[in-house]
């Protein structure tokens, strides 16, 4: 007691310079707000109310983030609170790409809301919790902010995941997504304490120093420190062998949460994971870049194939975005700054092309949210050709078809590969692009030909559980309880409603916020296809403080 | 004032979006005169631009405008930016000229037709391409604008494409074209291969990085890229069939502007053409050649648009020949020329259709000068300017390319000249058999009216009717223009207004030095050839309609080059299509996709299994491959 | 070597101690598997043709995480308290936010009555109605008329 109150007699407070946490603050501050009111006022709030609060804050962070991006402009990039932040282009970027991804999602999940009859506004205040996570992994600067980032991330993500109580797959998606999420965090604080061990800092630029400066005799402990590192970072971005959870995850959360997550866990994933591996890590190159070769190529090939055989969308989507995961992973593996120009701008890209797929998906699934079978799109353009066009164009960015930014973004990886002298690398991405495009055409064929969807499909099999054969989820969740088959949660009214509600479904008209939504994705992802110089420029201006 | 060159573009384009949104309810006429604006405004920016460059002092005129970075990947860096400078502004300055006139004339052909602003939109769009084409900074912008006039052209020859001909036509000069592209994508391959950028000036700065093989290669691909564009031999038959779209499309596109696409890409990679002698041969050889075959099928037509075009295609050869022979100058002059007269002919002659009811056949027409006097006066100007009379600017332009031919390739001066007298020829044939003769038309108009397209005037009437102002005052102002058009580039003037482009070709530019005695005596010669050329054909055709033995079969069908096409290149590739499609497809194609296609699928389904569903699997997956990682980190320590 | 022989030892201990528990589970369980009739609940002798569900209070589980929230400001005020003065009107500042944060999530958890003991009063409708069937579907998914179809 006595040590701890000698060492307390010398406090030296860092200073504090909160404007550059400020995209976090406001996102925060917008989410306690959203908390507060709600507590104390008597009736549930009015959605549109919770939506225009959360669309606000989106806009004010997308606006501190701006301004953040304008200060690294002209001031060049800094450390802020004793080195535990960093102000440099790429979190700028970070900050602007979630803000991004918070404003779309919450459009989309307003609608949800609206026909789910969810009210409160505990879907818009976990998002922004979970946002102001991600855009701390994007500026942190130390491992410990980064593992502060991810939890924050990933616990309102968990919630999030299990937040459609009416539909049991949601709350088995949650648990997994919790009991796995968890898991990895272990993993990952552990290889945080091993690198410690190693270097004697936790410090971002300090372990690329201490590397710098020191020849280690025994580099066992940072190697296995960077493995488990490895490990918890490939876990949060889906990567082979880390991805399991990801299908089960990404069918059973509510549509407008998968979305969120695939891009705004996937783009705080991965800003710390560029930033550690390439910046810190950047001398232990030789060591990580088989490895994490490896992990790129099984990702990249799994996340196609898998997708082939998928029969529910979200289900596919889910693979596919595995299959992303090594796109941006190409990008990391070269360990270059090309390389992370490359894996920002694809992260940028497919932000709005996945938010804005899942928000077409949340459309389709009708009320309660359970019609993901790819019948479901059968001649879907001529009962709603907006939302057939939109979606094909969204699914061809995917795809990777020019004149998308798709296109660009798997140009950039593949040739920052192709100069990083990982040619074996590329040849795999444009193989497994080459099988994505063919699951990504099935969808687009299937809107285009003739004929109404079958119906049986998706009405007998127990309503909104309809799909759970392709994911058979056996006593995953509680060993006592087998969940096989889907029952009606709670579905009970909902299911039976199907069948009724068949007509008004096949006309499949997105509600005007979703047609917000869609809109600015497929917008982003057309004009920006066709003129990709301002994206590209920004993507470039976004360095890394070192590298 | 030179920075309102983006406005050029921008005001057709603006016009064409305008139309696309609101075109419907703008309706008829009004969609017609938005567009037109669209494009006088352009002139007028152009005209602005103009004035701002003049300016300028002679060797300062070229400005680059960039608009924006339009692809930066790696090392290609490509801007979309505007070059200005007088070759550009030429060009711009008389396609926005010529293109506001036929705007004009359009709303009133185009009246009560159903798609009357989408015809707008097209013109608008083509329009804003074909300045973009004059004026990009790079080959690569220049590509963009290649391609959309390309597009523009099929909707517009195919804009009647309820007609099977106007549609297969159309059909027809995308293939035609699309296949010239080829060309025109594989130089921008080699141009960037060697020079590591697009843009001209920088091109140009690194010449010495290609050599003089690869030069040749650059100069005979974008050749044939401009041979398809420009209907040279042996691409030219689309032109004709063409004339399937509304006719002030055919002034529009398939005379004044968008042929002369080929002729301005020609002299704007004049740098690299002059350092490539086989590469100008070529071009002045296929030039004339063009410009003979061409005058000698377009001696027996029986379609007067049909005449026309081929009349183009033979034009066209000549500004080819002057490329070649390195009058660059001589090939634009030729070129504004060109568009005067010929726009003044196309119109004159859709005044005749218009007049007629849509009867094209010359052969069906005959004494309209008593008809349609104001189609007549100012169809003459026209007739007499393209078959070299002087003083008309035919004559002076057709003369310069002449004199440049004599002096550098006399053998293709020959060709020239008996191509002169022919063009005297088919073109008083063409006058005879509409404007003099007898009243063949009234079988025509005895039909029962109504029938097709230009309504309004029933046949009670029954005479040929004269058009309505808006498309007369075109017609009058195109026919002065014919007439002093050859103002722009008298050869005894040295600052006539067309020597301003002399910066832009510089001491590439051919020097004919000719004798004042050489230059008399074969400006007699030309005007002799000319007189001829009328003086046979006046009285002979305007008797009697119909020669045979003047029309021989070989003639009217174009050297049987479409038939010659069909049995050499259509017939083999239809049966090659044919085996690919029922033995290479499905047999081996086929065969091959769907095993790895089944490949794929079964490793999906294979690894699906993986996907148990139970987190203490999923776990047990994470625990794998962390010791697998933790494993290949042990195996680098040891 | 040597450095890591601590971290091997622990890692061998984990690993025997793991394989010892499963041995030990094996040896000390019943070694008769429990029939299906033996885990019956039993009903007066009848054979039950529904199973019971099972329910979870699951209000105890609820206030215990709730009590943890508070439990960690504790430990945050601890510290704080100690070096108040040095940490002067920053740190005041700071713990007022975090103080204001917990107090947020506190009143939330009130206003939705996650503190009210005994049968709910004011239960907030966020999920919709809620029906009879819904109700006992949520908690025993045997116990739905459905779920009996699809299994």
């Amino acid at each position: 007691m006595t040590a701890l109150l000698a060492a307390t007699a010398h406090v030296v407070l860092p200073k504090i310079a909160y404007h550059s946490i400020l995209p976090v603050l406001v996102l925060l501050g917008g989410a306690a707000a959203l908390l507060g009111v709600s507590a104390l006022v008597r009736r549930p709030l009015d959605t549109s109310a919770v939506t225009a609060v959360t669309v606000l804050t989106a806009l004010g962070s997308l606006s501190t983030a701006l301004v953040q991006w304008a200060d690294v402009r002209n001031h060049g990039p800094h450390v802020a609170i004793d080195g535990a932040i960093v102000q440099d282009g790429f979190s700028a970027l970070i900050g602007v790409l979630v803000s991004c991804a918070v404003l779309l999602a919450a459009l989309v999940g307003d609608s949800w809301m609206r026909r789910e009859e969810v009210r409160g506004p505990e879907f818009q205040v976990l998002m922004l919790i979970s946002a102001a996570g991600a855009v701390v992994m994007g500026e942190a600067n130390d491992l410990v902010v980064v593992f502060l980032g991810l939890e924050i991330l990933s616990i309102a993500l968990y919630v999030l995941a299990a937040f459609d109580a009416r539909r049991q797959q949601s709350g088995e998606a949650g648990l997994k997504y919790f009991i796995l999420g968890s898991f990895s965090s272990a993993v990952f604080v552990y290889g945080i304490a091993l690198t410690y061990g190693a270097t004697g800092t936790t410090n971002l630029p300090q372990i690329a120093d201490y590397l710098a400066r020191n020849v280690l005799l025994h580099e066992g402990l940072l190697l296995a420190g960077i493995a488990l590192l490895l490990v918890g970072f490939a876990f949060k971005v889906a990567a082979v062998p880390f991805h399991l959870w990801t299908p089960d995850v990404y069918q059973g959360a509510p549509t407008p949460v998968t979305g969120f997550m695939a891009a705004v866990a996937k783009a705080g994933g991965f800003a710390a994971f560029l930033r550690v591996f390439v910046s810190s890590f950047g001398l232990m190159r030789n060591d990580w870049q088989p490895a994490v070769w490896v992990v790129a190529a099984l990702t990249l090939l799994l996340g196609a194939v898998v997708a082939l055989v998928q029969r529910d969308v979200k289900r596919m989507l889910a693979y596919s975005s595995i299959n992303h995961a090594g796109f941006v992973l190409i990008g990391l593996q070269a360990g270059t700054a090309k390389g992370v120009e490359g894996a920002l701008y694809y992260l940028f890209t497919y932000t709005f092309m996945v938010i804005g797929s899942f928000a077409v998906i949340t459309v389709v699934g009708g009320r309660g949210d359970g019609l993901h079978d790819l019948e479901r799109y059968r001649g879907l353009a001529r009962r709603s050709p907006w939302l057939a066009i939109s979606f094909t164009v969204l699914l061809l960015g995917q795809a990777g078809i020019p004149f998308t930014t798709g296109f660009l973004a798997k140009l950039e990886v593949v040739s920052g590969a192709v100069s990083g002298g990982s040619t074996v690398l590329a040849v795999v991405a444009m193989v497994s692009a080459a099988i994505a495009a063919f699951f990504y055409l099935r969808v687009v064929f299937l809107m285009y030909s003739s004929g109404a969807p079958v119906v049986e499909l998706s009405a007998a099999g127990a309503g909104p559980g309809g799909e759970v054969r392709s994911l058979s989820l056996p006593a995953g969740v509680s060993p006592s309880v087998a969940v096989e088959g889907g029952p009606a949660g709670a579905g009970g009214g909902v299911g039976t409603a199907v069948a009724e509600d068949e007509d008004e479904e096949i006309a499949t008209i997105p509600p005007t916020a979703t047609a917000v939504a869609i809109s600015l994705c497929v917008g982003v992802t057309v004009i920006f296809g066709l003129w990709p110089a301002p994206l590209t420029g920004f993507a470039h201006l976004a360095q890394l403080l070192i590298h | 004032m030179i920075h309102a060159a983006f406005l050029v573009f921008l005001l057709p384009l603006a016009g064409a979006a305008v139309l696309a949104l609101g075109g419907r309810r703008l309706g008829d006429p009004l969609a017609g005169w938005v567009g037109t604006a669209g494009v006088a405004g352009a002139f007028v920016a152009a005209c602005v631009t103009t004035g701002g460059l003049l300016s300028r002092a002679a060797p300062a005129r070229s400005f680059d405008q960039t608009l924006f970075t339009w692809i930066p990947v790696g090392g290609l860096n490509v801007k979309a930016a505007l070059l200005v400078d007088p070759l550009s502004m030429t060009m711009a300055l008389f396609v926005t000229g010529v293109s506001t006139l036929i705007h004009l004339y359009s709303i009133g052909y185009m009246r009560g037709d159903e798609d009357y602003p989408k015809f707008f939109l097209y013109l608008n769009l083509f329009v804003a391409s074909m300045v973009i084409l004059v004026m990009g900074d790079n080959l690569l912008f220049t590509f963009v604008g290649w391609e959309g006039v390309g597009v523009c052209s099929y909707w517009l020859i195919a804009f009647w494409f309820g007609r099977p001909s106007a549609a297969s036509a159309g059909k027809k000069a995308f293939l035609y074209n699309r296949l010239a592209d080829v060309g025109f994508l594989l130089a921008i391959f080699l141009v960037f291969e060697r020079t590591g950028t697009l843009q001209y000036h920088g091109i140009f700065a690194h010449l010495g990085a290609i050599g003089p093989s690869s030069r040749t290669a650059i100069c005979l691909l974008l050749f044939a890229a401009a041979a398809g564009k420009s209907a040279q031999l042996p691409l030219f038959p689309w032109l004709a069939d063409a004339m399937e779209g509304p006719t002030p499309v055919s002034a529009l596109i398939h005379a004044a502007t968008m042929v002369t696409a080929g002729v301005y890409l020609m002299c704007r990679i004049n740098p690299i053409l002059h350092t490539s002698h086989p590469a100008q041969l070529v071009v002045a050889s296929v030039g004339a050649a063009t410009a003979f075959v061409a005058a000698t099928i377009g001696c027996a037509q029986d379609d007067i648009k049909k005449v026309l075009a081929y009349s183009t295609v033979s034009q066209l050869g000549y500004m080819f020949l002057a490329v070649g022979t390195g009058a660059y100058e001589a090939a634009i002059f030729l070129m504004v020329a060109h568009a005067f007269f010929k726009a003044e002919l196309f119109l004159g002659a859709g005044s005749v259709i218009h007049g007629l009811d849509d009867e094209q056949d010359l052969k069906r027409m005959g004494n309209l000068r008593r008809w349609m006097p104001l189609t007549f006066g100012t169809f003459v100007f026209g007739w007499l300017a393209i078959a070299g009379i002087p003083p008309l600017a035919g004559f002076w332009a057709k003369g310069d390319v002449l004199d440049n031919a004599w002096a550098r390739f006399p053998v293709l001066w020959v060709v020239g000249l008996v191509t002169a007298a022919l063009t005297a020829y088919y073109m008083s044939r063409l006058s005879a058999l509409a404007f003099w003769g007898d009243d063949r038309w009234r079988e025509v108009l005895a039909r029962p009216a109504g029938a097709t397209g230009s309504g309004g005037h029933p046949g009670h009437d029954a005479h040929p009717h004269e058009a309505p102002w808006v498309m007369g005052v075109p017609l009058v102002v195109l026919a002065l223009l014919s007439f002093v058009g050859g103002a722009l580039l008298l050869p005894w003037r040295p600052g006539a207004p067309l020597h301003w482009l002399a910066p832009v070709f510089g001491g590439r530019l051919y020097d004919a030095h000719l004798s004042g005695t050489t230059q008399w005596v074969l400006g007699v010669v030309d005007a002799a050839v000319a007189v001829l050329g009328v003086a046979v054909a006046l009285p002979l055709w305007s008797r009697r309609p119909v020669h045979d033995r003047l029309e021989p079969e070989a003639l009217k069908r174009a050297w049987f080059l479409d038939d010659v096409y069909d049995a050499v290149i259509g017939r083999p590739s239809q049966a090659a299509a044919r085996f690919a499609a029922t033995v290479v497809d499905v047999q081996v194609i086929d065969g091959a996709v769907n095993g790895v296609g089944r490949l794929a699928r079964g490793a999906g389904s294979g690894l699906r299994r993986v996907q148990t569903g139970f987190v203490r699997q999923y776990a047990l997956g994470i625990v794998v491959g962390a010791v697998a990682l933790l494993a290949f980190m042990a195996s680098r320590v040891w | 070597m040597a450095q890591y022989l601590p971290v091997l030892l622990l890692l061998a201990l984990s690993t025997v101690f793991a394989a010892l528990s499963f041995v030990a589970s094996s040896l000390l369980a019943p070694r008769k598997r429990p029939t299906a009739a033996k885990v019956a609940p039993y009903e007066c002798g009848i054979v039950p043709d529904v199973e019971p569900p099972q329910r979870f209070p699951v209000r105890f589980y609820l206030v215990a995480m709730i009590f943890i929230i508070f439990d960690i400001e504790i430990v945050f005020l601890y510290p704080w308290a100690v070096t108040y003065r040095e940490l002067g009107t920053f740190g005041l500042v700071e713990v007022l936010v975090f103080a204001a944060i917990v107090f947020v999530s506190f009143v939330y958890l009130v206003s939705n009555g996650a503190l009210d003991w005994g049968p709910a009063k004011r239960l907030r409708v966020a999920m919709g109605e809620r029906t009879t069937e819904s109700t006992v579907a949520r908690v025993g998914p045997e116990g739905g008329p459905r779920a009996g179809r699809a299994a």
